[in-house]
């Protein structure tokens, strides 16, 4: 699906004022669960436009992932950290912060406008049995690597949340 | 549960509103996340001053109060107050006021574990099923109470002396044919509960009372004996001629929350088993002696217990001559087994501390009378 | 999708209610300008399924037979005064609730409490958009439409959160901890358990599935039991059904994150609840029961009858579980999960994986499922018992009934069959 017409075109406007919205409200919001649920908004956005550009299976996975998994483990998060230290507070930082990442995305544009793209007119969007193939045959490495990184992860957030009892445990046995 | 991550421990009211403290009773938790630190009792919603009240009323106008305490089993309260009151006077009771006394408060005790087996499953989380089906069975007794005393719930149907009418025509039979269909009932709930792989890993281990703990805090009923203690007023100490009837005592393994639900269900076996000898065995005769109304029993002090439904129900009763009792105090069998719920508690769960507190199975009216 | 077979296409034909859609479209596509077709085919999809499958089943045989049947379970007769046997009872209930006053607590983060029941709400009315009713029945014929419905499937725990944080009750916030923490344990057994049926049919489309189940004549049930085991009790956590439904578990924290929540608000999550629970029996159906299709059936009955009457059969097994089973610990659920119910899936997904590999390299027909549906049934209850053994179930070891004495002799010390 191109982006052409009225319908794609008035999602993709619809979307990008959604996204850029609610993440403009993840920074601002000083509740940070409201920040919290402002950049699930975004999330949501952003698998918006990859149905837009025709990659249902990334859009899926973004929601599941980002929105299934990521936002729930911030909530989490949320819910283990005391209250006191919860709420987002002034900071001198604000300024600056503000004028680098206004920098940042003058260059950003910057380069977008001027790089000279390749146009295609017969795209195939691939099938999710492309990338599957793809991941199993030409990626595998980068796929397996990716595998081993979680499990590591996994392993070791497993390690990080042991009591002291169940560490003298294994230590005995 | 246990890691290295601190959290912050929070105070949380369970009650005195709360679908699960069969009444207005409170316990005040600490918890860390889901543990639980620390639980301290609060009581007192329900206090209405029964012992105080009954010092100025004759020793007669007193046995209603009884059927008020534990309201969940009035017929054993009435009888464990006429009992000290005869034993203060001196009062000698038929054989037949004391059979049907025998199967009223057997019929008590059934109605009574019926509800709470039933409100035990429904704090695991069994969601009202078993509650209903035991409401239903329970609303048989009740009926059967009903047609003899006037009343479903609180009976006032002892006397001092006696009972206060004698058996309707049709009890007898009514009375056998529910005790037939009774422990057809009870192997239901059995199969339904003690078959169940959830209810067993929510019950077993939970809430332990350890054989110490329990003779220390002068648990009784169904609490004391699934610690493993074979203890019962009815064969330690009968009453009622109790020694007549063939029972025996089921008695737990380590006194979880498991034991005490299966004493439960063994229990009302047996009293279906002492129901059924006293009707078939009943006398002849009065079902009550005659008792001046405005009763002075001689100065002096009486303590007469019975095996209630939840265990060593006592009545201490003084007198110094007047019409009305000059002390008038009640060990309450709920109020004392609950002593133990901090020991139950803490270190379990929130979801465990529901468990507890049903398996302890109190009536507030007992507690705070 | 290609249809050669089953219903024409002719705009009376009752079997498939595409049909009459499609020809009202093609209609309205001749008069109306470009684009506003689309968004007029959207309303009627959604309003035909709510029409013919929501509002009948979710009002009809959700509230009231939900009430109905536990009812029956607890020997009693429900609801039976509003109407003819108490049919009109939702409506009675819903109209009470929208009297009510949606109470907002002063403290209660207002609102996040406000937008809690419409993010609860909206994902329910998605899930039907990729569940196909019938061959042409199906809203949104997505071709990941299996990976749609876990997605949008895990986001009203977003909803169930904020409907508990939001409220500032510390009931509220066990019941919000609580289904965090279920949802992503369940997770993760659910997806693997239906990997291994998308893996066998080669598809992760709904629509795949229900045509690759009526090709080769055999329901996915029979073939992974497994699978279908580990899908119901995860689904049946992830919707706070008992015996999971710690997140509101009455007896224990009050109504969970529900606790300060009256009114129509509260309404939306209970009405909302059976609404996901027909979403995950219709995904069932769909997935495992071979959904409209019936062995021949469907070209005589209307496809989408079928599949409602057998969402209402995998419902019923909510209702049952609900009337009858207490709940667990919180922990002992999450222990279940991930070392239960996680290597199960495992396993099941590693004996598929055997089967598709034997399958695609000898070049099998579609007859060698009949082999492998025997050998499937038995390993899964073997297995089943086996890694109940492995993980200490041990039956045999509790004794269910106390131990009699004659005489009230004190403490006698538990020996022999104890624990």
């Amino acid at each position: 699906m191109a982006l052409e017409g009225f319908g794609p075109a008035f999602a993709f406007w619809l979307l990008s004022a959604i996204t850029l919205i609610s993440a403009g409200g993840v920074m601002m919001a000083r509740n940070l669960l409201h920040a919290v649920l402002f950049l699930i908004v975004t999330f949501i956005g952003v698998a918006g436009f990859f149905i837009l550009l025709s990659a249902e299976f990334i859009a899926m996975a973004q929601v599941v992932i980002y929105v299934g998994a990521v936002a729930v483990l911030i909530l989490f998060a949320i819910l283990l950290t005391p209250r006191s230290a919860r709420d987002n507070s002034e900071t001198v930082w604000g300024a600056p912060a503000a004028l680098l990442s206004i920098a940042l995305a003058a260059v950003l544009i910057f380069v977008i406008h001027d790089t000279a793209w390749s146009e295609t007119n017969s795209f195939q969007a691939p099938s999710v049995e492309d990338l599957g193939r793809a991941l199993l045959s030409t990626w595998v490495l980068p796929f397996q690597l990716a595998s081993v990184l979680l499990t590591a992860a996994l392993i070791g957030a497993i390690m990080l949340v042991r009591s002291p009892e169940e560490e003298a445990e294994d230590a005995l046995s | 549960m246990t890691s290295a991550i601190k959290s912050e421990p929070f105070i949380l009211n369970i009650g005195p509103q709360h679908p699960s403290t069969h009444g207005v009773f409170r316990v005040k938790v600490t918890v860390d996340g889901e543990r639980i630190l620390d639980a301290e009792m609060v009581m007192g919603y329900l206090h209405r001053s029964m012992e105080k009240l009954a010092e100025e009323r004759t020793y007669t106008q007193n046995i209603p109060f009884t059927d008020r305490t534990d309201y969940l089993s009035s017929m054993s309260n009435n009888l464990g107050y006429c009992l000290a009151v005869e034993k203060l006077a001196g009062i000698d009771v038929p054989d037949r006021g004391q059979a049907i006394r025998v199967i009223m408060a057997e019929l008590q005790r059934l109605a009574s574990h019926c509800m709470a087996v039933g409100a035990f499953a429904n704090d695991t989380g069994a969601w009202q099923t078993p509650v209903m089906w035991a409401f239903r069975e329970r609303e048989k007794i009740l009926d059967l109470f009903e047609m003899t005393a006037g009343a479903r719930l609180t009976c006032n149907y002892m006397r001092i002396g006696g009972v206060a009418f004698d058996l309707p025509k049709d009890f007898v039979p009514m009375a056998r044919d529910l005790m037939k269909t009774f422990p057809a009932f009870i192997d239901d709930i059995d199969g339904m509960l003690t078959e169940n792989e959830i209810f067993l890993v929510r019950t077993r281990g939970v809430a332990v009372i350890s054989p110490e703990l329990a003779v220390n805090g002068s648990l009784a009923g169904p609490m004391l004996r699934g610690s493993g203690i074979a203890w019962d007023i009815r064969k330690a100490d009968p009453y009622c001629g109790y020694e007549k009837y063939d029972f025996d005592i089921p008695i737990g393994y380590q006194g979880d929350s498991f034991d005490r639900f299966i004493v439960r269900l063994e229990e009302m076996r047996q009293s279906v088993r002492i129901v059924q000898q006293a009707l078939d065995a009943l006398p002849g005769g009065p079902h009550s002696t005659q008792v001046p109304l405005a009763l002075r029993p001689p100065a002096g002090e009486a303590y007469a217990r019975v095996e209630g439904p939840r265990g060593e129900l006592g009545y201490y009763v003084v007198s110094d001559e007047g019409p009305s009792p000059y002390r008038f105090h009640i060990r309450p069998p709920s109020f004392i087994n609950l002593s133990v719920l901090k020991e139950m508690t803490v270190g379990g769960s929130v979801a465990d501390a529901i468990v507890a507190l049903g398996s302890v199975d109190i009536v507030v009216g007992e507690i705070d009378r | 999708m290609n249809l050669p077979f089953l219903v024409s296409d002719k705009w009376y034909d009752i079997r498939d209610l595409g049909n009459l859609s499609g020809a009202i479209l093609d209609q309205l596509d001749k008069v109306l300008p470009y684009g506003l077709v689309y968004v007029i085919a959207i309303l009627i999809g959604f309003i035909a399924s709510f029409l013919i499958f929501v509002l009948p089943t979710q009002l009809f045989l959700g509230v009231l037979g939900e009430r109905k049947i536990i009812g029956r379970i607890q020997s009693r007769y429900g609801p039976n005064r509003v109407g003819p046997f108490g049919t009109l009872q939702p409506i009675a209930d819903a109209l009470k609730l929208i009297q009510k006053e949606a109470l907002i607590p002063t403290a209660a983060d207002r609102w996040v409490m406000l937008i809690a029941p419409i993010v609860f709400v909206a994902p329910a009315v998605l899930l039907f958009a990729v569940l196909p009713f019938g061959p042409n029945m199906v809203i949104a014929d997505v071709p990941v439409s299996l990976i749609y419905f876990l997605a949008v499937s895990s986001l009203p725990v977003l909803g169930a959160f904020m409907a508990g944080w939001s409220a500032n009750n510390k009931y509220s916030l066990y019941g919000a901890m609580r289904i965090v923490a279920m949802a992503i344990s369940y997770e993760v057994p659910l997806v693997m358990s239906l990997l291994g049926v998308a893996l066998l049919s080669s598809t992760l489309s709904l629509q795949g599935m229900v045509f690759w189940q009526k090709d080769v004549h055999l329901w996915m049930i029979f073939l992974q039991p497994i699978a279908f085991a580990v899908y119901f009790i995860c689904v049946s956590a992830e919707l706070n059904r008992t015996p999971a439904d710690i997140a509101e578990a009455e007896s224990e924290i009050v109504a969970g994150y529900l606790t300060e929540y009256s009114g129509m608000q509260w309404g939306l999550f209970y009405g909302m609840d059976i609404g996901y629970a027909l979403a995950a029996a219709a995904f069932a159906s769909t997935v495992f029961l071979g959904g409209w299709s019936m062995w021949g059936l469907e070209e005589y009955v209307p496809s989408w009858l079928i599949f409602a009457v057998k969402t209402q059969l995998f419902y019923l097994l909510f209702l049952w579980t609900r009337g009858t089973l207490p709940r667990l610990r919180i922990d002992q659920l999450m222990a279940f999960a991930w070392k239960f119910l996680l290597p199960l899936a495992l396993l099941n997904l590693l004996i598929v994986a055997t089967e598709k590999v034997i399958w695609t390299q000898e070049e099998l027909g579609d007859g060698i499922v009949f082999l492998f549906a025997p050998i499937n049934i038995v390993a899964a209850a073997v297995l089943v018992y086996a890694w109940a053994k492995v993980n200490g179930y041990r039956p045999e070891n509790t004794p269910k009934k106390p131990r009699m004495v004659k005489d009230a002799t004190g403490y006698i010390p538990a020996s022999g069959g104890g624990r």
